[in-house]
Formats: structure tokens, sequence, C-alpha cells
């Protein structure tokens, strides 16, 4: 199991902890350590450099943020390193500082998502390996915040579903499986998108993400 | 004769004779009358007397330029108060009048002990017509022209029944070095014109003469203090009276702060509630989740199905689902507990059953408290239980809930070992000072007696229809 993912858990309720640590176990991961609260993190990731941490947002001894500063303050020590940061609500505001610089191995998502294993795992694996995951949620609130509104209102139903997936930092593939469409289809989506927007292209996911991040934002 | 014979028995006799009785009874008496005399010959020397002399003397210049000032101010406004300008002077009469109270609240904080509190700072409502409405509607101001105004009798009577007797004094005692032949001293106060001019003189001239009018002088002294404490005493209270804080605004801030703690309070609550639900309900059914996503994509797996796992995995989120349960019913009673809807002693009698050592309850309710009044009861009283069984190694309790009039006391006592001290109890959020603060923002009280070694007794004073 030398090429199986490394994932430091930092989660303070103790039932989510371990239900993750036995989720992960079983889905092939390899736990470097779950801790409860940032500071530990820190320690840990000092010790034992994962690939990529879980990190809840919310944990002692004030919560509120400090998982996501420890976040912020680890990505600058170790920018391999991947953050998931987990929570129970979703902020833009979390979103926007999360995504400042750059996009690449940054995931936010609601706790929800464990729900649904499959796409949990793979939004984790996505960000291991440098993607980036956002929620659905935090989507759609930056669609439904955007100023950009009359340029979104030239996009067509479907044009919109493959910005909104691919705000998420899904690739073309996965768009395509998501909306059971092929991904010459989805390609020809994205290529309109671009032009209407007026966006430049790129080729790599995280890229597409933060471009499209930074027009809606704007 | 007395001193000797209580000399001689003292430490030997046990039991006192009658003869001993009334002889310790006369050294009682003669030790009161010594004091008493300490006191009447020390008091115009000590420092008091003088500053209240001092105090009388600048209080009533102070109040000479105050009524000068409020006198020409008010008639001049009163006369003009046809025309606009009328009503400027006297609105500037009431701000000025404040001033005036500020430097009497002053004098009397710097040469007596009497420390006023500041009344509140004048508020004035933005522009010159918002400054006007202010000033002519400040009680503060009105209130301080009124003792200005009641001074003039006190400084009045003060001069001549109190300033005087020092006056007199002064002059009777200098007699003998001014005084000859057959002049006398020209007393002009009360105690003088009370009686024959030159009382206690003997003669017209001579020792003798200039002797008794000195120890006329003596009296006058020993009389002065005593005369000006009483003048002072007045003015105290007429200070107290009108340049204290004005009991209205007094009243208005302290229902000021009362709505802000209850305010806070129910902020807390809300935090609290939040928390509960965010870390337990939460958690346990994104858990819950989990692991039911967990096990339906085990069963949509193709090949062969690993039986025990799905079965661990659905056990799992079935037990994770009955703590939720329980977890969310508790996190309710917290909000609101149901079986308070019933009344406060069905609701008592459930957390007395529920305590986990064995528990007395005692109510007697003739009318029923408001909901509030009731709520708040129940909590302290779970509070004050799961107090008793964290810390008080107690073997059992009592609860007493019992209606004085239009008041709800509650008593909760356990045998424990004692020693409780607020701080000491849990979190402030949650422990017995956030008790404390619920207790306070309906006006009642919450004390503690806790000995070492117990017992403790915490009793809860509430208004029935708080």
């Amino acid at each position: 199991m030398t090429d199986a993912i490394r994932v430091a858990v930092a989660e303070d309720s103790a039932i989510l902890r371990d239900g993750l640590v036995q989720l992960l176990g079983d889905r092939g991961f390899e736990i470097t350590e779950a801790v409860s609260d940032s500071q530990a993190l820190r320690a840990s990731i000092e010790r034992d450099l994962p690939d990529v941490a879980v990190v809840d947002i919310r944990m002692p001894p004030t919560f509120t943020d400090e998982g996501l500063r420890a976040a912020l303050e680890l990505r600058q020590r170790h920018p391999r390193l991947g953050i998931l940061l987990f929570s129970q609500y979703i902020e833009t505001r979390y979103a926007a500082e999360l995504l400042a610089e750059d996009a690449a191995g940054i995931g936010y998502l609601l706790k929800d998502r464990v729900a649904d294993v499959s796409d949990f795992v793979e939004a984790l694996v996505r960000v291991a390996s440098g993607g980036t995951a956002l929620d659905p949620e935090v989507v759609t609130q930056l669609v439904g915040a955007s100023r950009r509104s009359d340029s979104l209102s030239g996009l067509s139903a479907r044009e919109r579903q493959v910005l909104s997936l691919m705000a998420e930092g899904r690739s073309n593939a996965a768009i395509a499986t998501s909306l059971v469409i092929s991904e010459g289809a989805v390609e020809k989506h994205v290529a309109n998108i671009f032009t209407k927007l007026d966006l430049p292209v790129s080729q790599s996911d995280h890229r597409r993400v933060l471009a499209v991040l930074r027009f809606l934002d704007s | 004769m007395t001193k000797t014979e209580v000399d001689g028995s003292g430490g030997d006799v046990q039991v006192l004779g009658e003869k001993e009785r009334l002889i310790v009874v006369s050294e009682v008496r003669l030790e009161q009358g010594r004091r008493l005399a300490r006191i009447v010959v020390h008091e115009p020397l000590g420092r008091r007397a003088w500053r209240e002399l001092l105090y009388f003397v600048l209080g009533g210049l102070l109040t000479g330029v105050a009524v000068a000032f409020i006198a020409l101010t008010m008639f001049t406004g009163i006369a003009l108060l046809i025309t606009f300008i009328g009503v400027i002077i006297v609105a500037a009469s009431v701000r000025g009048s404040r001033g005036f109270g500020r430097y009497h609240r002053a004098l009397a904080r710097n040469l007596m002990v009497e420390d006023i509190d500041e009344p509140e700072p004048f508020a004035s409502k933005p522009g010159f017509f918002g400054w006007l409405q202010s000033a002519l509607r400040d009680r503060v101001g009105w209130r301080a022209m009124w003792y200005s105004v009641l001074k003039v009798p006190l400084v009045i009577v003060g001069t001549w029944f109190a300033l005087s007797v020092w006056i007199d004094a002064f002059f009777c005692l200098t007699y003998p070095v001014w005084g000859s032949g057959n002049t006398e001293p020209k007393g002009f106060g009360v105690v003088w014109n009370l009686f024959p001019p030159g009382y206690l003189s003997i003669g017209t001239s001579g020792f003798l003469h200039g002797l008794s009018i000195f120890i006329t002088g003596l009296l006058l002294v020993l009389l002065a203090p005593w005369t000006m404490r009483l003048i002072v005493r007045l003015d105290r209270w007429l200070m107290r009276l009108l340049l204290s804080p004005d009991p209205v605004t007094a009243r208005m801030r302290t229902l000021e702060d009362d709505r802000a703690r209850t305010v806070d309070a129910s902020v807390a609550t809300l935090r609290r509630i939040e928390r509960d639900l965010h870390d337990g309900t939460q958690a346990q059914l994104v858990a819950l989740a989990m692991r039911l996503g967990q096990a339906k994509e085990k069963l949509a797996e193709p090949g062969e199905l690993d039986l025990d796992q799905v079965r661990r995995l659905v056990d799992e989120a079935h037990r994770g689902a009955k703590e939720t349960i329980v977890e969310l019913r508790d996190l309710a009673r917290g909000i609101h507990p149901p079986v308070l809807d019933t009344g406060l002693e069905g609701a008592l009698s459930t957390l007395a059953a529920r305590s986990t050592l064995p528990t007395e309850l005692t109510v007697e309710l003739r009318d029923r408290p408001t909901p509030t009044i009731e709520t708040i009861a129940y909590f302290c009283v779970a509070e004050l239980l799961a107090n008793v069984a964290q810390h008080a190694q107690a073997s059992r309790a009592t609860i007493g809930c019992v209606q004085h009039g239009q008041w709800l006391r509650l008593v909760v006592r356990d045998d424990g070992r004692g020693g409780a001290r607020p701080s000491a109890f849990g979190s402030s959020s949650s422990g017995l000072a956030g008790l404390t603060d619920r207790v306070h923002t309906v006006d009642g009280h919450l004390s503690i007696t806790s000995p070492i070694g117990g017992p403790t007794v915490v009793t809860v004073d509430l208004p029935m229809h708080g």
C-alpha cells in the first residue's frame, strides 16, 4: 500500500472523526493521524506530512474558524499539501479567503457530502492530486451573489449547469458523466461559455476554476 | 473608695454579690460619663468640626453667588419670556445651576466624607433647538436650582444659629485681651440673645468680670461644633435629595441595564443551543448518513456481498439514530421542558425523581407564577441538583418551593461537604453565575451558604409575577 493517499484528519466531534477514519481506511486511504484541534493538526503535519488534510473549520478552543486559519498557515509552509475543509455551514467569505491565491489542492465541502461516499472520496482524491473541490452550495451562493448576472443570463440552461460543475472543480470527463452527455459535448459547452463570458481559456482544471470564480466574484 | 473595692474583688470573686453588682454598674456609668466628657472636650479640637465650619462658610458664599446668578437670569428670563431670548436665558439659568450643583458636590466631597454620586452628564440633542429643549428639560439642572434656592434659608438660619456660636466664642475668649472697663463682647447669635446680654459675667469690670466672660467663651466653644453639625446635617440631607443622580433617570438606566442583560442572556442561550445542535445532533446525523451511504454502496457493489460488513454498518447507523433521538429530546427539554406546561409542582417532582440521589420535595403554592418565573425556577433547581450530584458528595437533598406573598422562595439543601463558592460551580455560562444572571433579570436574588463540612443551602427568591 505504498501508493495509498495519505490523509490527516482534524475533526473535534469524536463520532464523526471515528466515522471518517473508518470510512477512509475502508476505501484504501492511509490515515497519518486523526486529531481533534488545530494545534494538534499543526504538530501532526510537521511530524508526518500527508498528501491531504481533512480539516473541520470550527474547532476548539474558540469554535469559530481556527480550522481555516490553520489550513491557510499550513498551505504557506507546505504548498503541496492538499487541504479539504469540512464544515456544517458554507460561508462564502471562507471560500474567498481560501481561494484568494490558488485553487490547486483546495477543497471546501459541507459535511453532509460524506453521505454520498463515492463523491466524497472522489473529491478527496482530486484535492490530494492538486485539483479543486468546491461544494455545489458554494458555487450556488457565488452565482447567486454575482454582479455579473447580465452576462450569466446570456448562457443557456445547459451551459449554466456546466459552469457550476466547472466551478466545483470537476474535469470534463466528470462533468460528462454527471450530466450524462458525451465529453465532446462538454468541451463544446465549455468553449461556448468561455467565449460568451470572455474568459481566457486554460487547460488545467484548477486554473479553470479560478478563472470562473474570479469572474463570478468581480 | 469604690475604686479600691472593685480592685480588691477583681479576678478573685467569681460570683458578684448585690453590692459588687451596683459597684460595677456605677463603674460602667462612670466610664460612659468619662467618654462623653472626652467627646465634648475633644470635639472642638477635632478636624471634623473645623472642616464643617469651613464647609459652611465656603458653601454659604457659593450659595450667595449661585442665588445671585439664578435670580438675575430667571427674573430677566421670565420677564423676557414673551420674546425668544427669554427662553434662552432660562435655559442658560438651568444649565448654570447644574454647574453650581457640581461645585457644591465637590465642596462636600473634599471637606466632608459626603460623597454624592455625580448625576448623568448633560446630554444635548443635536442642534441649537435640541440643546434648548434638553436644557429646559434637564431634571438635574432644575433640581440643582432648587437646591441653591432652598439653601438660602438654611444659610441664614445657620449663620444665626451655628456660625454665630463660633464668632461669639471667639469674642468671649479674646475678651481679656481687648476688653476693658465697662465694655462687653457684642454677641449676636441665638445663644447669646436667648439670655440677657453678658450672662455669666460678674460685675462690669475687673479680673472676675474678664474671667467669667472667658469661661463663657469656653462653654461656647464646646457648644459650637454641635449646632454647626446640626445645620450641616440638614444641608447634607438636602444635597442627597436634590444633588444626587435623578431617581427617574437612574431607574431608567437600571431598566436599560436589565434589558441589556436579558438580551445578552437570551443571545447566550441561543448560542448554547446552536452549539449543542452543531456539535451534537448535526454531527450525529452526518455520521449516520455516512454509515448508511457506505452500506448503500456496499449493497450496490457488484460481486460477492460482504454481509457482515453491511450488517455492522447498519447496526452502527441504527444505534446512532437512537442516540440522536435521545440527544434531541434532551436538547428540546433544555430549551423548554414540556412538563412545565402542567405547572411547577409537576415539573419539580419530575426533577426530584430524576435526580441521582434521594431528593425530597416540598411545594406550597397558592397561585401559579408566570411562565417566565416557572421556567427560571425550574432551571435553577435543575442546575442546583446537577451541582449537588457532581460536587457535593451528598447523600440526600431537599427542595423547598414556597410562596411568601408576592415572592416565590426556592431552597435547595444538601448534606454534602459544603465549601461551595459561586466561582467553583461549572463554567460561567452554564453554572451558578449564569443562574444568578438569569435570576437578576427578573429582579430576584440568589444566595449561598456553604460552610466547610456542609450543609450547603442555596436560596433563590423570585417575584411571583416577574
